[in-house]
């Protein structure tokens, strides 16, 4: 394909992959060459995860096949594909903090002495070399727990780094790292480039793609765009290649008026290093939090309900001062002026599964009251929750966990307008949603809004945003570096504005 | 070495714990009763304690190695009555003692598989095997009686090279604990295993390639082995089976863990830290009966100081 190039060493063909009923990858091809640093990018659930995870042996593909030097593999763990010569340094961290970095580099697989005890004096010479290779300073019998996010992903990457491994997967590799930590990566990366491992490389950051990688694939809704070497490829060509979904007639009209200031952020510092922002939401309106993900925007939803402490800032509600709420009695506090709290995770931090629908959708009112005071049912509430939500259920005694994932997110919603609340955070409106439920949420949401609630919101979907929502704020490095209205917003231009810092595509 | 001692005093993370803790208060009991009391610093009296810490020491150090991989093990004092019962059945010792380990090593094993296997709590699986064995022993042996083999109390009274006996026991005790938790690999899976469960990362130490099932049940094992040993030596002390000896023995146990700084969620914890939460249950059992405080509020005293100096040593306070 490509003049003098390498030859391939790992071929992905036609891989496909479902959860349940969501095609998450759909025929999607990848060739990777020695000694070449290969761009995987795409939308937040373009698949690239889940096309990596089936590298790396921790899920299985239902179609395609995977060869390696021509000879097909089949990768049924992890360990098998560490044997394989693939090794992943994942986003998530998967260190134990209760040993040290000498002993998590070499957990499961100790070298040992003629005794059979450890070769801890081999286990450190290596660990030392490892980590002097990534220019870091930490002494090696250190415990985990005791070091900065950005050094324990610097020893995740050492970790994953191993000599034996041909194939280097890096998934976001610099999420937690500055612009130096992202220097000295780089240099790493050069070195095993040079040594013939071929690399994948995910990130957000389109000056690390421009910087360090050979060639981009693009990802959309699980499936393959287009493979490109890096010199034929501009920033905004990439991001173009990266949109571009229809909108539909999926959501409601926008708001016509909207009312008095309801929430109002001043100098707000989500965290000690971010800048500081302003934010007002009205009476009537939607504003959704946008940006790529893990900007910031989950830390700004929660700093309203105490899950997180803002570094500095003011906070008024309908015109008045307030404290932040602290995690003790944020959730109560906040509740008791009028806020209700949408978690992203519905069968985690939001439903209680096991309980009945009825239960679900009244726990928030009983949990108002003190709390030896009689549990009515509140049948009547529940009825008319389940009408004006269109909750399918059989019954509203069945447990929650057995409706569908709309009907389970309605009764969440369902649990806070039971409440009459003024002002609702959401996280995630519509995940794991068919898109018939995502339409009815989005009108229940408008409803709100237009009865004289506000509705703060973000989501993983753009789309989904630009649709809903009356105006965006972009959030980057945990702060808002943009507003748009969002019936002028575009997926470029949010994506646009998302990767731009002080003005210029960075 | 003083980099080591001070990695128990100072709030600098160590996954051994804040032993320093348990230390300081070790020494100063040992202080306060030497100069406080005539009767404390005398040969036999010191040679009793000695003798009385060992059974204690012996299994908390068992119970160690389940409490770090984040479990607990109820049966360790019916294991330690069974043994004794079984040595004073009427048989040659070369039979009965090594027939005390290997059931000890199969009631572990079942402990270990029914944990894991069957998924059934630590608490309950092994209060159960705690009922179980405690039938089978009362059936062997209804009330305290037999016979010991000779071999045994020999091995248990008597001195050598100055030193009673039992302190060649806990020597053994403590050398293979440390050598099993520090030297192998084994040792660094448990602690890995753990570390893990208390971060909330189950699947960590899994997906690291370590067979988290295998190594769980081999702690259960490893805990009723030391059970079963600290069940000869009070065997060869009391020189008969009995039914009761070994009653609460593994609230004791567990005490001595956790005043040695060992978190019960499990991945921190140290043989050096348990080895002085025995010992000062022993010391604070001996100084308050020279005092004479009545073995009520001994009892009570006891519980005390268990909330008090775990309170000392959280996992908070580690930042682990």
């Amino acid at each position: 394909m490509f003049d003098g190039e390498p030859a391939c060493l790992v071929e992905m063909q036609s891989i496909s992959k479902a959860f349940g009923t969501s095609k998450v990858l759909k025929g999607v091809t990848l060739r990777l060459r020695s000694g070449s640093v290969h761009a995987l990018m795409g939308e937040n659930g373009a698949g690239k995860s889940t096309l990596m995870k089936i590298l790396a042996g921790v899920h299985r593909s239902d179609e395609g096949s995977i060869l390696k030097d021509g000879k097909p593999l089949h990768l049924l763990s992890p360990r098998e594909a560490l044997a394989a010569g693939i090794s992943t340094v994942f986003q998530e961290m998967s260190l134990l903090p209760n040993l040290t970095i000498v002993e998590n580099m070499f957990l499961g697989r100790e070298p040992l002495t003629a005794g059979g005890g450890l070769d801890r004096r081999k286990m450190r010479a290596e660990t030392a070399k490892a980590l002097a290779e990534l220019d870091l300073k930490l002494d090696p019998d250190q415990l985990i727990s005791t070091l900065t996010i950005a050094e324990r992903q610097f020893v995740e990457i050492a970790h994953g780094i191993k000599a034996e491994a041909s194939v280097l997967i890096l998934d976001e590799p610099t999420a937690a790292l500055n612009a130096a930590d992202v220097d000295v990566l780089n240099r790493s990366i050069r070195r095993l480039k040079a040594e013939g491992k071929a690399i994948v490389y995910i990130s957000h950051r389109m000056d690390e793609i421009f910087d360090i990688c050979d060639e981009v694939t693009v990802l959309k809704d699980g499936q393959h765009v287009a493979t490109r070497p890096i010199s034929d490829v501009t920033p905004h060509s990439l991001i173009a290649m990266m949109v571009g979904r229809e909108l539909s007639n999926l959501f409601p009209a926008r708001a016509m008026t909207l009312g008095q200031p309801l929430l109002e952020l001043t100098d707000f510092c989500a965290s000690a290093t971010a800048r500081p922002f302003d934010l007002t939401l009205r009476k009537g309106e939607i504003l959704g939090l946008a940006g790529l993900e893990g900007q910031g925007q989950q830390r700004i939803m929660r700093s309203l309900i105490g899950r997180f402490q803002p570094t500095g800032g003011t906070l008024r509600l309908h015109g008045q001062a307030l404290k932040f709420p602290r995690p003790g009695n944020g959730i109560r506090a906040m509740a008791r002026l009028g806020i209700g709290f949408v978690p992203e995770d519905r069968k985690e931090e939001g439903l209680m599964l096991g309980l009945s629908v009825a239960t679900n959708l009244v726990i928030a009112l009983h949990a108002e009251k003190p709390a030896f005071t009689r549990a009515r049912g509140l049948g009547a509430v529940v009825q008319r929750m389940m009408d004006a939500l269109q909750v399918r259920a059989a019954s509203t005694t069945i447990p929650v966990g057995s409706l569908s994932g709309g009907n389970q997110q309605k009764v969440l919603l369902g649990r806070y307008l039971a409440r009459n609340v003024k002002l609702l955070v959401i996280e995630e409106p519509t995940r794991g949603v068919d898109i018939g439920a995502k339409s009815e949420i989005y009108g229940l949401l408008r409803d709100f809004a237009h009865a004289g609630g506000a509705v703060l919101v973000t989501s993983r979907e753009t789309v989904e945003l630009i649709g809903l929502c009356d105006r965006l704020a972009i959030v980057h490095d945990d702060t808002v570096v943009t507003e748009m209205p969002a019936a002028d917003a575009t997926e470029h231009g949010i994506l646009a504005a998302a990767l731009t810092t002080n003005g210029v595509v960075a | 070495m003083i980099t080591w001692l001070r990695s128990g005093f100072s709030t600098r993370r160590s996954r051994h714990g804040l032993w320093g803790v348990p230390l300081v208060i070790a020494v100063g009991l040992t202080v306060v009763l030497t100069f406080g009391t005539d009767q404390f610093a005398t040969r036999e009296n010191l040679f009793n304690l000695v003798a009385k810490a060992m059974p204690l020491l012996i299994a908390a150090i068992g119970q160690l190695f389940v409490i770090l991989v984040g479990g607990l093990d109820l049966s360790v004092g019916s294991v330690i009555s069974f043994s004794t019962a079984i040595l004073s059945l009427d048989g040659p010792a070369v039979l009965m003692i090594p027939a005390v380990f290997v059931l000890a090593g199969l009631v572990g094993l079942i402990n270990g598989l029914v944990i894991t296997r069957l998924n059934v709590h630590p608490i309950i699986a092994t209060l159960a095997m705690q009922y179980i064995l405690l039938g089978i022993t009362r059936i062997l042996r209804p009330v305290s009686g037999g016979e010991v083999p000779g071999i045994v109390i020999a091995a248990v009274q008597g001195n050598f090279l100055g030193l009673p006996l039992p302190v060649f026991w806990g020597l053994f005790a403590i050398g293979l604990a440390a050598k099993i938790l520090y030297g192998s690999r084994y040792g660094l899976h448990l602690f890995a295993i753990g570390g893990g469960v208390a971060a909330g990362m189950d699947d960590a130490a899994r997906n690291y390639g370590i067979r988290v099932e295998r190594n769980i049940v081999l702690a259960y094992v490893a805990c009723s082995l030391f059970a079963a040993l600290a069940g000869v030596f009070l065997a060869g002390r009391i020189v008969s089976g009995d039914p009761n000896v070994g009653l609460l023995f593994e609230l004791d146990a567990i005490t001595a863990v956790a005043i040695g700084g060992t978190q019960l969620s499990g991945g921190v914890g140290s043989v050096h830290g348990t080895v002085l939460g025995a010992i000062i249950m022993v010391l604070l059992a001996n100084g308050m009966n020279m005092a004479s405080i009545s073995p009520f509020l001994q009892t009570a005293i006891k519980g005390g100081l268990l909330l008090a100096i775990v309170g000392l040593q959280s996992r908070k306070k580690m930042g682990l």
